[in-house]
This record gives structure tokens, C-alpha cells and sequence, in this order.
């Protein structure tokens, strides 16, 4: 296990690509294949844990570490993992070097109770070294944070074997835990025979930012132009099962069961999810009622019928069509949707414009609460996983701006962990002297200075600690940008801002001067 | 402790022998436990403290290091105005030294900083019983372990024998950590030269003149093309600076208890943690305290709470002593 642990650490403090590669081939060239199977599955984040949990962690401190002890150690440290592997007691005669990581994977897959999971955790902390515990319950809790996507795995994976990371990609998601013949086909043999190919999820192709610099350098001619729709990324793939993927090739078929299609010909279409009834397409809040659903009630599936906006075809009746340009595709994509007449499938209209003031007014006038800017596509680019240069571009509406006031803070994570980074932020409930609401959190937007300087403020202006968070004095008011804002019962101000972050941090401005919540609703058009 | 040490603007006071212990501003006595920065500051009218301090103290600040000065040797006492001072081995760094303070027959021990390990290149940390200890708490939380320091260091030579193409940067503090660190290269049988930025350079002459063998090292002026496989000492704070951009293929390392904790490290953009200390780690500071087996402890410089948390749990008498402008020494 303690290659594995060193891999972590590797990866942790190696921020360039080339050397994280060079370590996770390193490390699957010289592993057993047990060992391999186990890293891939906890790499790719497809192992989860879900019998313990962070409290279940931190009980078993309980008794072997003094609580006040630890609550110092993990305030300074700021990881649980890293906390808990520091102060477990050492005992040195106890502990084993040479427990590999597969016989420990498969020892802890035998825990089926929580219980039986906790003495068995026991027992190995007390035989391991502190990375190795760290190493554990980074396994257990997620989140190892060591800076891997699936595309960095794939391209490791490509060195390692015969197979290019293009076909890593195509049949990537067609293998799961124990990977049976994946490692053998990288190094050239066939694909093993129960493989399914036909229901697999394609990675998406996604789309750059736009900016105004852009202007001069690409051909508005060669562009199209579609609303960017505020829903989910969805993929549609229709064949003898008939399946819907997520935009991380998550199978979310049956919490869409609107959209399942079987055909015996094998079609993939790329759209976006959206909650539509009646011609009027609703809020993202209303679609997040039907994220994560395992079964979906008659009431829901008449309440917010789920509608497929399409994008994009892949496959049409078998035929890939994913190396002609955009504009042949998108002959396939009509001729498609015209002759299986869904009435919860459409297809995502092109709009004209001549110039790109034209476009720019466009963007800008989309305010709609399902619509987020435009996208611009060049006719030419074939479709192609991940955001190749030049291709598709998304060209977001300005945000709104408003100014809040910071209420709690909350350390963050990672490269941050040791400063208060996370924020929630509120306004005033009716009038200015009266009390705050919280309104949502934000934790990107600042440069490292003002994060010092942030932290600072709310080490000085603490009211109140809860484990990691803090509650401040009112007195600190931050500009946030958001993309949208809704209803929401969910929130205790009633509305929910999407993708709000801090624009920037207004130290002179007098909390007086931020606005009551009446004004913010006013907004929702 | 009565009230005849007492803390001021300026630092730790003491009003019957009119001087000040490290202040952190000048002031006409100073009673300096080490050469650190953050300990020795320049311009004070008189200073009092072991010959080494002193001449570090010429090297940093030449003809500010102070107006008069007075040498006094471990275990040499003197009376000032009635308090009879003592300076003892605190094992930190070059004549580094714990100051004992008796006033009418009440002891007191400033500790300055101090390790318990092992050192070449300075005096090992002495016993000494007292009333009040006043303890440095730079590492005093229990997460501090700091491991053995031949198992860190085996850790530079592997990863150059390792990585021979690509030079290896590694921060060290230019006072004590450097030589520390290069005595125990050498120990463990690294015989190349080893680069040295120029900030360290001029300490580590010094600790030649006072008969610590370094064996070859150069100035990192001398060479113009760096091949790999060569080990580069500069100050932390020169690791991501301008100067070290002239490093091409570079691994950076750090050597620093604080590299014990990983988002330190990674904060840092440090790629070869090393965790060596010149401090005591969590379980040292306590075994001292029970040594010294004081009837009251203050707690200073560093993370107080966690320490006086414990000692206040194990029945001792204890406070924080929360003396300003103290800086964590390896930052
Ligand atoms: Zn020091
Ligand atoms: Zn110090």
C-alpha cells in the first residue's frame, strides 16, 4: 500500500501534467494486476465508500486522543485524513510494511457492516504508517484531491500500452471494476468478449469560453449560432436498452424514463435536459427535482415532464457520424428528429445574425431563466471529445452584480485549507437595521493576497465557531456576480442565485448600503 | 514569577536588572538568547550574549549590531544589579542559549528556542531546574513528530541519485538549518560540492572559522551552466523568486518542520519535503517541561493554546506569555 500512498504524494506535490503522467504510468508499469485494477477504480473515482462516513472518522479518535487536542490540530492541519493520520497512536512494533494495496482493497470489501468495517479500520491503522493511514481514509471519505481528471488517467494509460488515448477514450466506459481484459487490451489484445459496445457513453464535446479578442480572429461566416439552454448536459443513446447518460457518463436513465428509447439500430444524440410543460420551459430549480430520482411517481413525471433539447447526433442508425462537420451532422440530426417524432425531443433552433453586434445584442437580450448566453459553432469542426481549439464557444450573458454582506466563513480545501476561503454571504431581511439572510456561498473570484487578507478579517471578527466554520460580525460587504437568480423554497430567502462568486471585496463600503431582499427578488423577471 | 519580569512594548523586561530579553525594538541592555533575526535585532546600546551570537550578529548587521558589547560563555554568571544571570546550551543553533534569571531567590529560565536532538554544530540542550519556565511553542501541537533527521536527509541523496538530470533546489534557513543540513550530508557520505546562495554563504565561512568542517562548497555565482545532479542551498524565500528562474529543470525542496503537513507543502509548491527541526516537536516540548519541572510554565512563540490546553490538564500553573513580533522562524 505504501507505493500507492507514495503515488498520492507524488501527484499531490507534482502540479505539471507531464510529471503526473510519468508517475501514474511509472506506477501502472511496475504494479501487479491486482494492485492495478484497485488504483484505477480509486483514481477514477469509481470505488466508493458509503459504510463510513467523516463522523464515524473522528469517533475513533475518541478515547486514544484528547478532544481539545485534536480540535487545535485539525483548526492548523485543515484535512481530516492528514489530522487523524498525524495523531493516530504509533506503535512501531506493530507495524507491517508489506501489505499491498489490492489485499487490503479486498480485505475492506469483506467489511460489509459499519461495525465490522470500524474494528477491521482499527486494527490496520494501528499496523500502518501515518501515510498509509492518510492514504486510507482518503479511499474511505473521497476526494483525494491529488489533481487527476479521467482524462489525465487515459493519457497515462496510452503510454503504458499500444492503445491511443482516442481509443481509450471510445471504449472507456464500456469497462468497470474488476476491469476484466483492460489491461490486456491495452497491450494489443482484443476486446474481451462480453464488452458492450453499443450502449457506450461517448465523451461529451465541450466549448470554450468566448472573448472579445476573438472578434479579429475567427470568420463569423464559418459560425452558427444557438441558445446556450440552462438545463443538464444529456446524452441519449438509442438501442436494444435504451440509455441516458450524464455529462460524466453517469447512467441516469431511470430518473428519465421519458427519454428512454429502444431501438434495434444504434443512435446517440447530445442535448440538454430541461423541465418543459406546455411550451413554457421552467427554472433549473424545477429540473433538480428530478436529478438523482431512482424511481420517478406518476405525479412527477405529469408535474415536470422532462424535455431533451438536442445539440448534436453521433450516431445515426449505426452510422458514426462524428467526423463530418457540424453542418452535415446536423442534416442527420433533423432527418432524425423529424422521423422519430418524440414529443419531449426538439431540436435546439439556429438563430440568424449577419455581424457580431448583431450577436452580441442577441446574448444580451436572451434574459430568460432558462437561458444562459449563445453558443457559437464552427460548421466545420467534426465532433470531438473534450474542447478542441476553435470549435464550439460560449458566449455567457454579462452577470448581474450585487453587493452582500459576508455572514459565515468557512475554511476551504485543498491548496486552501489552511484560510477561511468559503463564504456565505446574505442581505438584509426588510429593513437595514434589522436582521440578515443568508442568500448563498461563494468561494472563487479572489487572488491569494485578498484571501489573506480575508482570512485575517475573519480571524478578527469571529462570533462563533462550528467545527469549521465561523460565524462573523456583520461588517464586511462583497460584490457578487451570478449568472441567474430564481424562486426557490428550498432556501430560507426564498430565491437561489446560480454560480454566484465574489467579483470583488468592498472593504470601504458601509453595510448599510447593501439592499433589503425585497430588492434582489425584484430581479426574477 | 513576581513582578519583576515583566512584559513591555519593547519585549520581555527585566525592571530590577534594567535589561530587556530579545526586544524587538533597541533599547539600552539587551540580554540576546540567539543570532536569530527575529531574536537579534541591530541598534540596541548594549548587548549581552555568548561570543558566536555576537559574531553573527557583526556579520548580519556590521556596524549596527550594537554600541557596546559583552561576551559571556555557558555557565559563566554575572551579577546585574542584584539578578544573577546565567546563560546554558539551548541546542538550537550555534551558541544558542537559554537564559536563567534569579532575583531574590526566584528562578526563571527564558528558553529562547531549543531543540532535543542531536546537532554537530552546536552544544546540546541542558537541564536546569527552575520556578517559571518561559517556553517556545513553534511546533507544539501533537501532529508534530519530527522524524529522524538521517532517514530526511538519506531522502536529498536519493532523490539526486534518482533524478541526475535535474538540479536540486533546496530551501534552507541561512542560520543553523544550513550547516545542520550539510553536516549531515556529509555524514551520511556526500562528498560533492555542494552550491550555495550567497545569502547563506558568509554564515556558513563563519561556522569554518569556528572549526565545523563543511567540505566543499561554492558560491553559486562560480558556475554558469548547471548539467543536473548539483544540490543548490538557498534561503526559502529565494525558492520562487526571480533569482531561482535561472534554474531550468529544477526539483524544489524545503527543509522545515513545517513540512511535516502536506497542504503546507503543497502551499508552498514544494516537491521534495524535507522535515528537519531546530525546534522540539510536540512530545519534547513536554518531556522539557516535566524535566525542568517548573512550578509555572509560560508559553510563547507559536501555538500557545494547544500546549497550555495539556499543561493545564497535567496540573501545572501556566499561561501565555504572548510576546509580539516572533515570526515562525522556517516560514
Ligand atoms: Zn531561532
Ligand atoms: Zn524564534
Amino acid at each position: 500500500m505504501i507505493d500507492f500512498s507514495n503515488l498520492l504524494d507524488n501527484l499531490l506535490l507534482n502540479s505539471s501534467k507531464k510529471k503526473k503522467i510519468d508517475f501514474l504510468s511509472d506506477y501502472f508499469q511496475s504494479q501487479t494486476q491486482q494492485n492495478k485494477i484497485w488504483a484505477l477504480s480509486i483514481l477514477s473515482k469509481s470505488f466508493v465508500n458509503k459504510l463510513v462516513k467523516v463522523k464515524d472518522i473522528k469517533e475513533l479518535l475518541k478515547g486514544k486522543v484528547d478532544e481539545d487536542l485534536f480540535l487545535y490540530s485539525y483548526d492548523y492541519v485543515g484535512d481530516l485524513a492528514e489530522t487523524f493520520s498525524l495523531l493516530w497512536p504509533k506503535d512501531n512494533s506493530k507495524i507491517i510494511n508489506s501489505q499491498s494495496l489490492s489485499s487490503f482493497m479486498s480485505s475492506l470489501e469483506k467489511q460489509t457492516s459499519k461495525d465490522d468495517l470500524i474494528i477491521f479500520l482499527t486494527n490496520h491503522f494501528s499496523t500502518c504508517l501515518p501515510n498509509e493511514i492518510y492514504t486510507t481514509i482518503k479511499i474511505l471519505l473521497g476526494g483525494l484531491r491529488v489533481g487527476v481528471s479521467n482524462e489525465l488517467l487515459k493519457e497515462s494509460l496510452s503510454k503504458i500500452g499500444s492503445r491511443s488515448k482516442e481509443e481509450i477514450e471510445e471504449n472507456w466506459y464500456g469497462f468497470s471494476f474488476p476491469y476484466n481484459g483492460f489491461f490486456e487490451w491495452l497491450n494489443g489484445e482484443s476486446l474481451p468478449k462480453q464488452f458492450n459496445s453499443k450502449d457506450l457513453f461517448h465523451s461529451f464535446m465541450l466549448s470554450n469560453p468566448f472573448n472579445e479578442n476573438l472578434i479579429k480572429k475567427i470568420e463569423i461566416k464559418n459560425y452558427t449560432c444557438e441558445y446556450k439552454w440552462d438545463g443538464i448536459r444529456g446524452q441519449i443513446t438509442v438501442s436494444k436498452n435504451g440509455k441516458i447518460y450524464s455529462r460524466n457518463g453517469e447512467d441516469i436513465t431511470s430518473s428519465f424514463p421519458e427519454l428512454k428509447i429502444k431501438s434495434d439500430k444504434v443512435s446517440v444524440l447530445d442535448g440538454e435536459l430541461v423541465v418543459k410543460k406546455e411550451n413554457t420551459i421552467f427554472s433549473f430549480n424545477e429540473l433538480q427535482k428530478r436529478i438523482g430520482r431512482k424511481k420517478v411517481s406518476k405525479k412527477i413525471l405529469s408535474d415536470l415532464p422532462v424535455h431533451f433539447i438536442c445539440y448534436d447526433i453521433l450516431f445515426f442508425n449505426n452510422l458514426d457520424v462524428r467526423k463530418l462537420p457540424f453542418f452535415e451532422r446536423r442534416v442527420f440530426l433533423q432527418n432524425y428528429i423529424k422521423k422519430l417524432n418524440h414529443p419531449n425531443i426538439s431540436i435546439s433552433p439556429l438563430i440568424n445574425f449577419v455581424s457580431w453586434s448583431e450577436l452580441r445584442s442577441i446574448k444580451e437580450n436572451s434574459f430568460n431563466n432558462h437561458i444562459e448566453g449563445i453558443m457559437l459553432k464552427n460548421k466545420n469542426s467534426i465532433y470531438k471529445s473534450g474542447r478542441p481549439a476553435l470549435c464550439w464557444y460560449k458566449w455567457k450573458r454579462d452577470p448581474f452584480l450585487e453587493d452582500f454582506i459576508i455572514m459565515y466563513a468557512q475554511r476551504g480545501h485543498g491548496k486552501r485549507s489552511s484560510f477561511y476561503s468559503d463564504f456565505t454571504f446574505g442581505c438584509w431581511i426588510e429593513n437595514k437595521i434589522n436582521t440578515l439572510v443568508p442568500i448563498g456561498k461563494a468561494y472563487s473570484g479572489f487572488t491569494n493576497d485578498e484571501l489573506k487578507k480575508l482570512d485575517k478579517w475573519v480571524r478578527d471578527n469571529t462570533l462563533e465557531r462550528f467545527g469549521p466554520v465561523r460565524s462573523v460580525k456583520p461588517g464586511l460587504v462583497v460584490e457578487i456576480a451570478f449568472d441567474n437568480l430564481n424562486f426557490s423554497n428550498r432556501h430560507k430567502s426564498g430565491i437561489a442565485l446560480r454560480f454566484p462568486r465574489i467579483n470583488r471585496i468592498r472593504w470601504d463600503k458601509p453595510i448599510e448600503e447593501v439592499c433589503i431582499l425585497d430588492d434582489i427578488k425584484k430581479l426574477i423577471n | 514569577m513576581k513582578n519583576w519580569l515583566i512584559k513591555k512594548k519593547s519585549g520581555l523586561f527585566c525592571e530590577p536588572g534594567n535589561f530587556y530579553i530579545d526586544p524587538i525594538r533597541p533599547v539600552d541592555s539587551a540580554l540576546i538568547t540567539h543570532a536569530h533575526t527575529d531574536h537579534a535585532r541591530p541598534n540596541n546600546k548594549k548587548i549581552l550574549a555568548t561570543k558566536e551570537t555576537i559574531n553573527i550578529m557583526k556579520i548580519r548587521y556590521q556596524d549596527n549590531y550594537c554600541k557596546t558589547k559583552q561576551q559571556i560563555k555557558y555557565g559563566e554568571k554575572i551579577n546585574i544589579n542584584g539578578v544573577h544571570v546565567k546563560f546554558v546550551p539551548a541546542g538550537h543553533i550555534i551558541g544558542s542559549a537559554q537564559i536563567l534569571l534569579e532575583y531574590k531567590g526566584e528562578k526563571v529560565i527564558v528558553s529562547g528556542d531549543y531543540k532535543r536532538r542531536y546537532d554537530k554544530t552546536c552544544q546540546p540542550f541542558e537541564i536546569n531546574k527552575c520556578d517559571t519556565f518561559i517556553t517556545e511553542a513553534t511546533f507544539a501541537l501533537p501532529v508534530f513528530n519530527h522524524p529522524n533527521d538521517k532517514i530526511e536527509v538519506k531522502k536529498i541523496i536519493d532523490s539526486i541519485k534518482g533524478n541526475s538530470d535535474q538540479v536540486h533546489l533546496i530551501g534552507v534557513y541561512a542560520l543553523g538549518k544550513c550547516q545542520r543540513l550539510i553536516c549531515l550530508l556529509r555524514d551520511l557520505g556526500f562528498d560533492e560540492t555542494i552550491y550555495l546562495h550567497g545569502a547563506l554563504l558568509k554564515i556558513s565561512n563563519y561556522y569554518e572559522t569556528e572549526e565545523i568542517d563543511l567540505g566543499s562548497l561554492k558560491n553559486v555565482t562560480e558556475i554558469k551552466d548547471f548539467k543536473g545532479g548539483e544540490l543548490v542551498l538557498c534561503p526559502p524565500s529565494a525558492l520562487h523568486d526571480r533569482w531561482s528562474q535561472k534554474f531550468k529543470n529544477v526539483i524544489k525542496g524545503f527543509v522545515s518542520g513545517w513540512m511535516t503537513i502536506r497542504q503546507r507543502i503543497k502551499q508552498k509548491n514544494i516537491n521534495l519535503p524535507i522535515v528537519i527541526s531546530d525546534h522540539a516537536d510536540w512530545n519534547e516540548l513536554i518531556d522539557t517541561v516535566k524535566e525542568v519541572s517548573p512550578e509555572n510554565v509560560l508559553v510563547t512563540h507559536g501555538r500557545e493554546e494547544a500546549l497550555l490546553s495539556f499543561l493545564k490538564k497535567k496540573g501545572y500553573n501556566c499561561g501565555s506569555l504572548n510576546l509580539l513580533g516572533f515570526e515562525d522562524e522556517d516560514d
